[in-house]
């Protein structure tokens, strides 16, 4: 019961309290302003940590990948379906 | 004991090249902070831009030099792209490397004199960091970028050392490179957001 009365009084002052001072601003500017920096803070660290990731995963694939050897026409001519078309 | 095609003896592992050299990891961690710590300074400065009384900037204070600093904005961009092509020289091992790294610390030095010509100015005519928002929010946003062009002025001189001496190795130079280009565009960012 405690419980309960305490998670209502919170939800009830929640409701009055305001986490940042530009959400309650009455200036229209100043409150689009928070919103604009506020999905400029999310996107940025995102878009690093997704780009460092995706920059990775391409050097680790071309390291792996075995270096091009330099084959003979006629042989590769020989290897008829086995020559990828080469 | 026989040796495989590449002449290495049989049973000894091969050792791979990492695939990103340590300075290069450590200075693009670091740049990730410095990218994080730009940004909330830059949103910080947005939010207090809209909320001032009065508009933006605010009356009585003195104007931003919008066309001299145009030009400097300039000489910082050209010296990106003069470290761009003494990269290219240095991967060709031309002789022009030297030219072109000399090039860039060059205009990097002369954005640093410039903006203090122009800070001596601005403080002569009472813009301070204790005047207003906008000589709070100007010192401490080109002041902190000031100070990393500073420190990459500083690193550029080093590696020019190394070239020098013909030390230089792209171990070294890499990572100087990415603060040098970090610096260079986030100078655009502000200058768009405190001048314009």
């Amino acid at each position: 019961m405690s419980v309960a009365l305490a998670t209502v009084a919170v939800a009830w002052a929640a409701d009055l309290v305001y986490a940042c001072p530009s959400c309650a601003s009455p200036l229209e500017e100043n409150r689009q302003a928070f919103v604009d920096t506020t999905i400029f803070l999310t996107v940025v660290p995102l878009t690093m940590i997704g780009g460092f990731v995706w920059w990775l995963r391409r050097k680790i694939r071309d390291q792996d990948e075995p270096p091009e050897i330099a084959v003979p026409h006629n042989l590769l001519r020989d290897a008829g379906r086995f020559s990828k078309g080469r | 004991m026989p040796d495989d095609a590449l002449g290495r003896p049989y049973g000894l592992p091969t050792r791979r090249e990492p695939v990103v050299p340590n300075g290069v990891l450590g200075m693009l961690i670091f740049v990730a902070t410095e990218v994080m710590f730009f940004s909330g300074l830059i949103s910080a400065f947005v939010i207090g831009k809209s909320n001032a009384i009065g508009g933006w900037p605010p009356p009585g204070q003195p104007r931003l030099p919008i066309e001299e600093t145009a030009l400097n904005t300039g000489a910082l961009l050209a010296s990106g792209i003069a470290l761009y092509f003494a990269n290219r020289a240095f991967k060709n091992d031309s002789p022009s490397t030297k030219r072109l790294l000399a090039l860039a610390i060059g205009l990097g030095g002369f954005f640093v004199l410039f903006q203090g010509a122009e800070w001596v100015a601005l403080i002569g005519e009472g813009l301070t960091i204790t005047s207003g928002q906008l000589g709070g929010y100007f010192f401490l946003l080109v002041g902190t970028h000031a100070l990393h062009v500073v420190a990459g002025f500083i690193i550029l001189l080093y590696t020019y050392q190394k070239l020098s001496h013909h030390d230089l190795d792209r171990f070294t130079f890499w990572p100087a490179q990415i603060f040098w280009y970090f610096v260079v565009a986030v100078w655009p960012i502000l200058y768009w957001e405190v001048y314009l």
